[in-house]
Protein backbone atom coordinates (compact mmCIF):
# COMPACT_ATOMS: atom_id res chain seq x y z
CA UNK A 1 0.00 0.00 0.00
CA UNK A 2 1.20 3.53 -0.69
CA UNK A 3 1.35 6.17 1.67
CA UNK A 4 1.07 9.62 0.98
CA UNK A 5 4.35 11.45 1.19
CA UNK A 6 3.54 13.45 4.39
CA UNK A 7 2.63 9.99 6.21
CA UNK A 8 6.10 8.32 5.05
CA UNK A 9 8.86 10.36 6.92
CA UNK A 10 7.88 8.86 10.40
CA UNK A 11 5.17 7.61 12.82
CA UNK A 12 2.13 10.43 13.33
CA UNK A 13 1.53 11.66 17.07
CA UNK A 14 -1.95 10.53 16.89
CA UNK A 15 -0.44 7.42 16.05
CA UNK A 16 1.58 7.03 19.05
CA UNK A 17 -1.55 8.37 20.59
CA UNK A 18 -3.44 5.01 20.20
CA UNK A 19 -0.64 2.51 20.78
CA UNK A 20 -0.09 4.29 24.53
CA UNK A 21 -3.68 3.97 24.74
CA UNK A 22 -3.23 0.16 25.40
CA UNK A 23 -1.92 0.70 28.74
CA UNK A 24 -3.89 -0.55 31.47
CA UNK A 25 -4.97 1.97 33.74
CA UNK A 26 -7.10 1.72 37.44
CA UNK A 27 -10.45 3.04 37.32
CA UNK A 28 -13.33 3.76 39.90
CA UNK A 29 -16.39 2.72 37.61
CA UNK A 30 -19.83 4.29 38.22
CA UNK A 31 -22.03 1.43 36.55
CA UNK A 32 -21.58 -2.48 36.60
CA UNK A 33 -20.27 -4.26 33.52
CA UNK A 34 -19.84 -8.28 33.44
CA UNK A 35 -16.50 -8.94 32.10
CA UNK A 36 -16.32 -8.71 28.86
CA UNK A 37 -14.20 -9.49 25.35
CA UNK A 38 -12.71 -7.09 23.52
CA UNK A 39 -10.43 -7.83 20.63
CA UNK A 40 -7.20 -6.79 22.80
CA UNK A 41 -8.21 -9.20 25.41
CA UNK A 42 -10.87 -9.82 28.25
CA UNK A 43 -12.04 -6.77 30.85
CA UNK A 44 -14.01 -6.28 33.92
CA UNK A 45 -15.76 -6.92 35.82
CA UNK A 46 -16.91 -3.79 36.37
CA UNK A 47 -18.16 -3.82 40.02
CA UNK A 48 -18.71 0.13 41.26
CA UNK A 49 -17.27 1.07 43.49
CA UNK A 50 -14.44 -1.13 43.70
CA UNK A 51 -11.25 -0.01 41.24
CA UNK A 52 -10.53 -2.27 38.09
CA UNK A 53 -7.92 -1.72 36.03
CA UNK A 54 -9.08 -1.22 31.67
CA UNK A 55 -7.19 0.22 28.81
CA UNK A 56 -6.65 3.53 28.46
CA UNK A 57 -9.29 3.82 25.36
CA UNK A 58 -11.79 2.15 27.47
CA UNK A 59 -11.28 4.70 30.70
CA UNK A 60 -11.70 7.68 28.13
CA UNK A 61 -14.68 6.33 26.74
CA UNK A 62 -16.41 5.71 29.64
CA UNK A 63 -15.12 9.13 31.32
CA UNK A 64 -16.65 10.89 28.42
CA UNK A 65 -19.88 9.04 29.00
CA UNK A 66 -19.51 9.97 32.73
CA UNK A 67 -19.34 5.97 33.66
CA UNK A 68 -16.23 6.06 35.83
CA UNK A 69 -13.48 7.91 37.66
CA UNK A 70 -9.99 7.56 36.58
CA UNK A 71 -7.17 7.13 38.96
CA UNK A 72 -3.90 8.82 38.38
CA UNK A 73 -1.06 6.32 37.52
CA UNK A 74 1.32 6.53 40.17
CA UNK A 75 4.13 8.83 38.15
CA UNK A 76 1.27 11.49 37.27
CA UNK A 77 1.47 13.90 40.17
CA UNK A 78 3.23 17.02 41.54
CA UNK A 79 5.97 15.16 43.48
CA UNK A 80 6.98 12.98 41.07
CA UNK A 81 7.50 15.32 38.22
CA UNK A 82 8.94 18.24 40.09
CA UNK A 83 11.63 16.05 41.18
CA UNK A 84 11.81 14.83 37.89
CA UNK A 85 12.33 18.34 37.01
CA UNK A 86 14.94 19.19 38.84
CA UNK A 87 16.64 16.39 37.59
CA UNK A 88 16.54 17.18 34.24
CA UNK A 89 17.75 21.04 34.89
CA UNK A 90 20.79 19.54 37.25
CA UNK A 91 21.89 16.92 35.20
CA UNK A 92 23.18 16.48 31.38
CA UNK A 93 21.49 13.34 30.90
CA UNK A 94 17.84 12.44 30.39
CA UNK A 95 16.22 11.58 33.18
CA UNK A 96 14.00 8.61 33.48
CA UNK A 97 10.30 8.95 32.48
CA UNK A 98 7.68 6.53 31.66
CA UNK A 99 8.22 5.61 28.16
CA UNK A 100 4.96 6.96 26.66
CA UNK A 101 4.44 9.63 29.79
CA UNK A 102 3.52 12.53 26.63
CA UNK A 103 0.82 10.67 25.31
CA UNK A 104 -0.44 9.25 28.32
CA UNK A 105 -0.64 12.88 30.07
CA UNK A 106 -1.89 14.28 27.14
CA UNK A 107 -5.17 12.01 27.04
CA UNK A 108 -6.09 11.78 30.59
CA UNK A 109 -5.12 15.70 31.66
CA UNK A 110 -7.86 16.41 28.47
CA UNK A 111 -10.02 13.64 29.15
CA UNK A 112 -10.01 14.19 33.47
CA UNK A 113 -9.11 16.67 34.91
CA UNK A 114 -11.59 17.09 37.12
CA UNK A 115 -9.75 13.66 38.62
CA UNK A 116 -6.45 15.40 39.57
CA UNK A 117 -6.24 17.35 42.48
CA UNK A 118 -4.22 19.93 40.81
CA UNK A 119 -4.45 19.83 37.00
CA UNK A 120 -3.01 23.29 36.07
CA UNK A 121 0.66 22.71 37.79
CA UNK A 122 0.88 18.96 36.79
CA UNK A 123 0.54 20.79 32.70
CA UNK A 124 2.98 23.13 33.28
CA UNK A 125 5.41 20.96 35.02
CA UNK A 126 5.46 18.31 31.79
CA UNK A 127 5.91 21.49 29.26
CA UNK A 128 8.79 22.40 31.59
CA UNK A 129 10.41 18.88 31.59
CA UNK A 130 9.50 18.42 27.69
CA UNK A 131 11.52 21.73 26.95
CA UNK A 132 14.34 20.55 29.10
CA UNK A 133 14.36 17.79 27.14
CA UNK A 134 14.28 19.37 24.20
CA UNK A 135 16.85 21.79 24.55
CA UNK A 136 19.21 18.89 25.73
CA UNK A 137 18.38 17.21 22.14
CA UNK A 138 19.28 20.14 20.87
CA UNK A 139 22.32 19.73 22.15
CA UNK A 140 23.41 16.38 21.58
CA UNK A 141 22.32 17.51 17.67
CA UNK A 142 25.65 19.63 17.59
CA UNK A 143 27.65 16.27 18.73
CA UNK A 144 26.05 14.14 16.33
CA UNK A 145 28.33 11.88 14.58
CA UNK A 146 28.33 9.57 11.15
CA UNK A 147 28.10 6.58 12.74
CA UNK A 148 26.54 6.33 15.69
CA UNK A 149 24.12 8.16 18.45
CA UNK A 150 22.98 6.98 21.48
CA UNK A 151 20.53 9.02 23.78
CA UNK A 152 19.31 6.98 26.31
CA UNK A 153 15.99 7.50 28.21
CA UNK A 154 14.72 9.40 25.63
CA UNK A 155 10.56 9.27 25.40
CA UNK A 156 8.60 7.96 22.18
CA UNK A 157 7.08 11.37 21.51
CA UNK A 158 10.70 12.82 21.75
CA UNK A 159 12.35 10.54 19.75
CA UNK A 160 9.32 10.30 16.82
CA UNK A 161 9.62 14.32 16.26
CA UNK A 162 13.48 14.32 15.84
CA UNK A 163 13.37 11.44 13.85
CA UNK A 164 13.92 12.34 10.86
CA UNK A 165 15.88 15.46 11.37
CA UNK A 166 18.37 13.00 12.77
CA UNK A 167 18.14 9.95 10.01
CA UNK A 168 18.92 12.59 7.31
CA UNK A 169 21.89 14.48 9.40
CA UNK A 170 23.26 11.64 10.04
CA UNK A 171 22.91 10.50 6.04
CA UNK A 172 24.48 13.99 5.14
CA UNK A 173 27.18 13.57 7.36
CA UNK A 174 27.81 9.77 6.30
CA UNK A 175 28.34 11.26 2.35
CA UNK A 176 30.58 14.02 3.90
CA UNK A 177 32.72 11.90 6.03
CA UNK A 178 35.65 10.29 3.92
CA UNK A 179 36.27 6.84 4.72
CA UNK A 180 40.29 6.50 4.74
CA UNK A 181 40.86 3.17 3.44
CA UNK A 182 39.24 4.59 0.34
CA UNK A 183 35.88 4.55 -1.32
CA UNK A 184 33.34 2.47 0.02
CA UNK A 185 31.27 -0.22 -2.16
CA UNK A 186 27.46 0.57 -1.57
CA UNK B 1 29.06 7.97 -8.69
CA UNK B 2 27.22 5.25 -9.55
CA UNK B 3 25.06 5.01 -6.45
CA UNK B 4 23.91 8.49 -7.26
CA UNK B 5 22.96 8.14 -10.68
CA UNK B 6 19.69 8.16 -10.27
CA UNK B 7 19.58 10.84 -7.55
CA UNK B 8 17.93 13.72 -8.60
CA UNK B 9 19.53 16.24 -6.54
CA UNK B 10 23.39 14.52 -7.95
CA UNK B 11 22.57 15.91 -11.42
CA UNK B 12 21.56 18.85 -10.37
CA UNK B 13 25.02 19.10 -8.64
CA UNK B 14 26.77 17.91 -11.28
CA UNK B 15 26.19 20.83 -13.54
CA UNK B 16 28.03 22.89 -11.95
CA UNK B 17 31.00 23.94 -14.00
CA UNK B 18 35.15 23.36 -12.71
CA UNK B 19 38.19 24.82 -14.65
CA UNK B 20 39.82 22.14 -16.15
CA UNK B 21 43.19 22.39 -17.82
CA UNK B 22 43.18 20.00 -20.67
CA UNK B 23 46.65 18.55 -22.09
CA UNK B 24 45.96 17.12 -25.47
CA UNK B 25 44.83 18.65 -28.01
CA UNK B 26 41.04 17.93 -29.04
CA UNK B 27 39.98 19.10 -32.83
CA UNK B 28 37.02 21.01 -33.19
CA UNK B 29 36.04 21.13 -29.99
CA UNK B 30 36.72 24.78 -29.26
CA UNK B 31 33.20 25.55 -29.19
CA UNK B 32 32.95 24.13 -26.35
CA UNK B 33 34.11 27.18 -24.34
CA UNK B 34 32.41 29.77 -26.13
CA UNK B 35 35.75 31.07 -28.05
CA UNK B 36 36.68 30.87 -31.42
CA UNK B 37 39.07 29.04 -31.47
CA UNK B 38 38.91 25.38 -33.43
CA UNK B 39 40.79 23.14 -31.48
CA UNK B 40 41.49 23.12 -27.59
CA UNK B 41 45.04 23.52 -27.13
CA UNK B 42 47.04 21.47 -24.52
CA UNK B 43 47.38 23.53 -21.35
CA UNK B 44 44.09 25.90 -22.02
CA UNK B 45 41.91 26.60 -19.46
CA UNK B 46 38.03 25.59 -20.56
CA UNK B 47 34.44 25.72 -17.64
CA UNK B 48 33.61 22.79 -18.32
CA UNK B 49 30.45 20.76 -16.09
CA UNK B 50 31.62 18.08 -13.35
CA UNK B 51 29.60 15.49 -15.10
CA UNK B 52 31.97 16.02 -18.42
CA UNK B 53 35.20 17.06 -15.95
CA UNK B 54 34.59 13.50 -14.33
CA UNK B 55 35.46 11.22 -17.16
CA UNK B 56 38.18 13.60 -18.86
CA UNK B 57 40.25 13.51 -15.22
CA UNK B 58 39.72 9.81 -15.22
CA UNK B 59 40.93 8.95 -18.86
CA UNK B 60 44.04 12.11 -17.98
CA UNK B 61 42.68 14.01 -20.66
CA UNK B 62 43.04 16.98 -18.02
CA UNK B 63 43.67 18.43 -14.98
CA UNK B 64 41.29 20.46 -12.66
CA UNK B 65 41.75 23.20 -9.78
CA UNK B 66 40.01 23.60 -7.22
CA UNK B 67 36.99 25.28 -7.85
CA UNK B 68 35.79 28.51 -6.54
CA UNK B 69 33.35 27.66 -3.99
CA UNK B 70 35.93 25.84 -2.07
CA UNK B 71 38.94 28.57 -2.25
CA UNK B 72 41.38 29.48 0.38
CA UNK B 73 39.27 32.41 1.16
CA UNK B 74 35.84 30.67 1.63
CA UNK B 75 37.62 28.39 3.53
CA UNK B 76 39.08 30.94 6.04
CA UNK B 77 35.62 32.62 6.15
CA UNK B 78 34.49 28.94 7.33
CA UNK B 79 36.88 28.70 9.59
CA UNK B 80 36.29 32.14 11.20
CA UNK B 81 32.50 31.49 11.52
CA UNK B 82 30.61 28.90 9.45
CA UNK B 83 26.81 30.36 10.61
CA UNK B 84 27.94 33.73 8.80
CA UNK B 85 28.50 32.50 4.84
CA UNK B 86 25.60 31.91 2.28
CA UNK B 87 26.83 29.07 1.11
CA UNK B 88 23.69 29.09 -1.61
CA UNK B 89 25.23 31.92 -3.25
CA UNK B 90 28.50 30.11 -3.37
CA UNK B 91 27.17 27.52 -6.27
CA UNK B 92 24.53 29.59 -8.34
CA UNK B 93 21.01 29.42 -7.93
CA UNK B 94 19.57 26.41 -6.42
CA UNK B 95 23.05 26.05 -4.93
CA UNK B 96 23.83 22.49 -3.15
CA UNK B 97 27.68 23.11 -1.55
CA UNK B 98 27.74 20.16 0.36
CA UNK B 99 26.83 18.01 -2.93
CA UNK B 100 29.13 19.42 -4.87
CA UNK B 101 32.23 19.24 -2.67
CA UNK B 102 31.30 15.13 -2.09
CA UNK B 103 32.01 14.87 -5.94
CA UNK B 104 35.06 17.23 -5.64
CA UNK B 105 36.26 15.31 -2.56
CA UNK B 106 35.84 11.88 -4.69
CA UNK B 107 38.17 13.02 -7.84
CA UNK B 108 40.81 14.48 -5.55
CA UNK B 109 43.75 12.17 -3.64
CA UNK B 110 44.28 11.12 -0.48
CA UNK B 111 45.90 14.66 1.44
CA UNK B 112 43.56 17.62 -0.28
CA UNK B 113 40.45 15.15 -0.16
CA UNK B 114 41.03 14.88 3.82
CA UNK B 115 41.00 18.49 4.08
CA UNK B 116 37.93 18.92 1.74
CA UNK B 117 35.83 16.40 4.21
CA UNK B 118 36.99 18.33 7.37
CA UNK B 119 36.05 21.48 6.04
CA UNK B 120 32.37 20.19 4.66
CA UNK B 121 32.40 18.21 8.39
CA UNK B 122 32.88 21.07 10.45
CA UNK B 123 30.84 23.50 8.44
CA UNK B 124 27.96 20.98 8.73
CA UNK B 125 28.28 20.18 12.10
CA UNK B 126 28.36 24.19 13.14
CA UNK B 127 25.62 25.39 11.00
CA UNK B 128 23.33 22.53 11.99
CA UNK B 129 21.97 23.21 15.47
CA UNK B 130 21.09 26.70 13.83
CA UNK B 131 19.18 25.25 11.35
CA UNK B 132 17.27 23.01 13.66
CA UNK B 133 16.57 25.78 16.41
CA UNK B 134 15.19 28.16 13.58
CA UNK B 135 13.50 25.24 12.13
CA UNK B 136 12.03 25.00 15.38
CA UNK B 137 11.05 28.36 15.82
CA UNK B 138 9.25 28.98 12.80
CA UNK B 139 7.19 25.66 13.55
CA UNK B 140 4.95 28.29 14.92
CA UNK B 141 4.90 30.80 12.49
CA UNK B 142 2.67 29.63 9.77
CA UNK B 143 3.79 30.13 6.38
CA UNK B 144 2.16 33.01 5.40
CA UNK B 145 4.21 35.46 7.60
CA UNK B 146 7.15 33.41 7.15
CA UNK B 147 8.65 35.66 4.44
CA UNK B 148 11.16 38.12 4.82
CA UNK B 149 9.96 40.43 8.11
CA UNK B 150 11.64 38.88 10.97
CA UNK B 151 14.91 39.67 12.78
CA UNK B 152 18.06 40.53 10.52
CA UNK B 153 20.85 37.66 11.46
CA UNK B 154 18.13 34.37 11.14
CA UNK B 155 16.37 35.75 7.88
CA UNK B 156 19.99 36.38 6.42
CA UNK B 157 21.21 33.13 7.60
CA UNK B 158 18.30 31.55 6.62
CA UNK B 159 18.53 33.03 3.09
CA UNK B 160 22.31 31.67 2.70
CA UNK B 161 20.92 28.06 3.31
CA UNK B 162 22.67 25.36 0.72
CA UNK B 163 19.79 23.35 -0.79
CA UNK B 164 20.34 20.01 1.67
CA UNK B 165 20.10 22.51 5.30
CA UNK B 166 16.90 23.67 3.60
CA UNK B 167 15.44 20.29 3.14
CA UNK B 168 16.43 19.43 6.88
CA UNK B 169 15.11 22.73 8.03
CA UNK B 170 11.89 21.90 6.11
CA UNK B 171 11.39 18.37 8.21
CA UNK B 172 12.23 19.95 11.86
CA UNK B 173 9.62 22.25 11.14
CA UNK B 174 7.31 19.58 9.73
CA UNK B 175 7.90 17.17 12.83
CA UNK B 176 7.48 20.37 14.99
CA UNK B 177 3.92 21.13 13.68
CA UNK B 178 2.72 18.12 13.62
CA UNK B 179 3.62 17.24 16.96
CA UNK B 180 2.32 20.35 18.46
CA UNK B 181 -0.87 19.93 16.15
CA UNK B 182 -1.61 17.03 17.85
CA UNK B 183 -0.83 18.29 21.33
CA UNK B 184 -3.55 21.31 21.10
CA UNK B 185 -6.42 18.47 19.83
CA UNK B 186 -8.23 18.03 22.50
CA UNK B 187 -11.04 14.82 22.55
CA UNK B 188 -13.50 16.69 25.01
CA UNK B 189 -16.23 18.42 22.63
CA UNK B 190 -16.63 22.00 23.39
CA UNK B 191 -13.45 22.20 25.05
Amino acid sequence: MALPPSLRLSVTPPELELIACEQLIEIIPLVAMERTAFISGAFGPLRPPAKCKVPIWMATNLKLKKKCHIVPPDWLNVDFLQDRLTHETSQPEFSQLPFRFAEVAKVLLDVASDDFENPERLRSLLKDIQEARQAKSREGLSKIDHSELSLPNLCSMEINEIRPVFIKAMGVLSQLVREPEGRLPT
Amino acid sequence: MDEDYYDVDAILAENQKVQCTFKVTVPEMGHLDGGNERDIKPLSKVNIPMWMAYILIYSDYADFNIPPPFSSRVRNALNAEPKSVKLCNLVGQGGVWYAFGVMIMKLLNDAPANDMSEILVKTFRSRLPEVIDQAQHFASITTATAGAGSADPSGAFREGLDGTERELFTLAQVAVQTTKKWYNHSEVPGK
